[in-house]
Parts: C-alpha cells; structure tokens; sequence
C-alpha cells in the first residue's frame, strides 16, 4: 500500500529544470567549503623497534596505533567544531586542560583550527619498566588552516614534531602530554 | 586627461586609506612565562592574532609599532602562530620551549614487594616545568630507597627525553621503604611496603588429642627470618595405605595449626613451592 502511495507521489512531482538544479547542488558545495575541510582519519605509521627499557608487545603495539589515531581524529573534530565533547575521552591531564582552554578561547574569538594531515610516523623511544606509561616522538605532515568569522586568515603545509605522553586508562591509551617541539 | 588624473587619485586614496602588513617580526623562541614582543611594520590598523596550544587571543593593533605580550600568554611549551590581517594577512611562527624545572612526576612501583627480590622495584620520574611542560633537555634527579635512614639503593640518572628511570633490588626486612627522587631542592616520595618471601624451613610438629592428631608448624619464616603474611596458606597432607587427604589452614601470628581425626599416616607440610618436615604418626 505504502509503496503504491509512493509511485502516485513521485509521478505527480512536476520536472525539476536542470539549471535549478545544479546552482542548488554549487550551492551546498560553497556551503561545505565554508564549514571547512571535513576531517579525514588520522594515517599512523609506528615503529616500536626502540622502546625501552621494556620492549613493546604486539597487542600494545596495535592498541597505541589504534587510540592514537583515535585521539587525533578527536582533537582535529574537537578544534575545527569547537566541541569539548568531540575530545570522546582520548586526553587527560596537561594534554586535555589545555585543549578545553584551547577550544573555550577559539569559541571566545569566533576562531577555528582545521587540520588535515598526510600522516603521522610514530615512534616508540620510552616504555616503563611496568608498562604504565609510553613516550612517543611523533612526525606529522599536516595542512593547517585557521578561521575567524569563517574567513581564512592562515593556511599552511607544514611538517610537525610532537612529543607525546600515553598512559594506560579502563579500556584505551590516552594522551596525557601532546607537546610541539622544533627538533627530537 | 581628466579620467587619467581621477585614475592616480584614487589609488592614492585607497593606499592611503587601507593598511598594509609589510612585515612582521617574531622571536626566534620565547622560554615559557616570559614576556616578549612581535614587532610589526607597515601603516594603518590591524587585528593580531596569537595562537598557541593551549591559548588564542586577539588584539586591535596599529602597525609599525612592537606589540607586547605578557608571560602569561605563553604557558604552554609549543609552537605558536601569529597572524596579523588587516585587507591581507600575513603570519609567522614561533616556538615556546619548557622553563625551569619545577616539579617532579614519580611512578614507582610495585607498592607492595617481597623482601630480597631481584630489580623489583622500579621509579619512572619526569620533570616539568611551572606550566606542565615536559622539560627535555637533562635534568639529574637522584633516586634513593631507604630503611628508616639505610639505603638500600641510590642513583643519579640524568632525563632523556624528559624521563629518568631506575631499578634495585627490595631490601630484607619486611617492612615499609622510602623511594624518593629529588633534583635539586624538588622531591618527591613513595611509600614501597616490603613483605616476607615464600616460606623457608616449614617445620610442623604434631600432637595426639582425643579426637585425631593436632598439627602445628613452628613460625613460618621467609628465608630472611621474616614471619610470612597472616593468611599465607600452608597445606597439611596426611598419606596412609587407604588414602590421602589434605587440609589447608591459613597462617595466622606466623603459626597454621589445623586438626586432623585418623591416627595413622605420615603428615607432611608445605607451603607454596615449599615442601617441610614429614611427621609419621600411628601406634
């Protein structure tokens, strides 16, 4: 019956004229281009063949290539929507208290951070003795892009080093130091 | 003539009239919590941004002037932008690094250990600065356990990378040990509560009473003489020709005692991996 209804509908629909058509479709597409480039999944390249002084296992190995992929796709939909929850649990401590001011200042000044980023190569150089905590040294080439009002004021491609601190939380590793550094 | 003059007047207006970001000067690297100053040059009035990781501010300036920062503006180590727009932008970037050491972050582990245990403990120490920035250039911290004023163990290790990490080995009294490390006038301390090994020399001895056999072992002690943990489990087995049967009774005041009704058999005790003293019993 409901599908009947259906096809009577659609045949009483008048055609659209093409032309409306494809300035409504330019349309969304200025209007996506203005939101700002949608986050694309964080690409991570890991090397473990360094930690020490415990060596890496392999389950490890796959959970910190996981939730840090995870914590960077959070922080990247975090800074472009100005969203705290975006976050999704992936920071503590340092890293998380400066994010939240990070976010609460981009609100203030109508500001917003857009990163895309070609990949990350992630490399293990600490591991504790009980495995409670890791110190990555991350290199990530990324295309920055900063907004004010919805105007770009900055664009750049850049390559990043970061030192970053991950600990062992109830189900995830989390990132509790994410710190930008000019040289390992 | 006339539309050439009207031409050159009007940029001359316009140049006059919009402000132009010819330069902009920013510090090679700025130390966390200190003030420092972006210059600027060109004419007219501009908005300056300052984004940094943990921080993003905005200001009204004029160009050609210096533009001051408080310390404040900086606490978070990192890498800042700053952006300076008024009908064109134009951005430069600087980095922040750590200030001076101001605290210590200890991991130590295990809380509780067993006395005379090869590199069972273990410290994992990182400085920061005032900000919570990992501090990456060598900082000596000194690590050090100690009994009630003994050492037990000591080192000094400088950070690699911010991280500094030490072992040793539990001392042999079963009691609570000090881990401390300290750098300069920082420490910091855990308590490590040492606690007796697996039993040694497990001796029981066995009494007839009315109802069957009473079994005692003597104190049960770790190699070391400590008296192992109240509830230690001592297993009592008593074999004769029809059967084996076993009675597991806890430690408690450093003593198992447990009962048993047949009056014929071998008792033998252990403990773990421990294997004790056999006692035969019988008419």
């Amino acid at each position: 019956m409901k599908e009947g209804l259906l096809k009577i509908t659609l045949s009483n629909t008048a055609p659209v004229p093409r032309f409306l058509l494809i300035a409504v479709v330019c349309l969304l597409a200025m209007g996506l281009e203005a939101a700002g480039p949608s986050p694309v999944p964080a690409r991570i390249e890991t090397d473990f063949s360094k930690a020490a002084p415990r060596s890496v296992e392999d389950l490890t190995q796959r959970s910190i290539a996981r939730d840090y992929s995870s914590a960077w796709n959070s922080l990247t939909a975090a800074l472009s929507s100005n969203s705290a929850d975006a976050l999704n649990g992936y920071f503590v401590g340092p890293a998380k208290s400066g994010l939240l001011n990070a976010i609460a200042d981009q609100t203030r000044l109508k500001l917003q951070t857009y990163y895309t980023s070609s990949g990350h190569k992630v490399e293990a150089v600490f591991y504790a003795p009980e495995g409670d905590v890791m110190m990555l040294h991350d290199t990530v080439e990324l295309d920055i892009r900063l907004t004010v009002d919805g105007k770009a004021i900055h664009e750049e491609h850049v390559v990043l080093r970061y030192v970053v601190l991950m600990t062992p939380a109830a189900d995830r590793w989390v990132i509790r130091q994410l710190q930008a550094v000019p040289q390992f | 003539m006339r539309l050439i003059a009207l031409a050159f007047a009007a940029i001359a207006l316009s140049q006059a009239s919009s402000a132009q970001v010819a330069g902009l000067r920013v510090p090679d690297s700025v130390v966390a919590y200190r003030a420092f100053s972006v210059g600027t040059s060109g004419s007219g009035k501009a908005s300056l941004y300052l984004i940094g990781p943990s921080h993003s501010s905005a200001q009204e300036v004029e160009l050609g002037q210096e533009v001051h920062f408080l310390g404040d503006s900086v606490a978070r180590a990192g890498r800042y932008l700053v952006v300076v727009c008024s009908a064109t932008c134009r951005s430069e970037s600087f980095f922040v690094t750590p200030a001076k050491i101001a605290s210590l972050s200890l991991l130590a582990h295990p809380s509780r250990v067993p006395v005379r245990a090869d590199n069972a403990i273990s410290a994992v120490a990182f400085a920061f600065d005032e900000g919570e920035n990992l501090i990456l250039t060598p900082v000596a911290v000194d690590f050090k356990l100690t009994d009630g004023g003994k050492y037990l163990g000591s080192r000094s290790v400088a950070t690699k990378n911010g991280v500094a990490w030490f072992r040793t080995n539990s001392g042999s009294a079963a009691e609570p040990v000090q881990l401390a490390a300290s750098s300069g006038n920082i420490v910091v301390g855990r308590i490590v509560r040492q606690v007796a090994a697996d039993a040694c020399n497990l001796r029981v001895k066995a009494t007839r009473t009315a109802s069957g056999v009473s079994l005692e072992t003597e104190p049960v002690r770790d190699c070391s003489g400590n008296l192992v943990s109240d509830g230690t489990i001592v297993t009592f087995t008593k074999t004769d020709a029809s059967r084996q049967s076993t009675v597991d009774a806890p430690v408690k005041q450093g003593v198992a005692r447990a009962q048993m009704t047949s009056l014929r058999g071998v008792i033998s005790v252990a403990s773990g991996v421990v294997l004790g003293n056999s006692v035969r019993v019988g008419e």
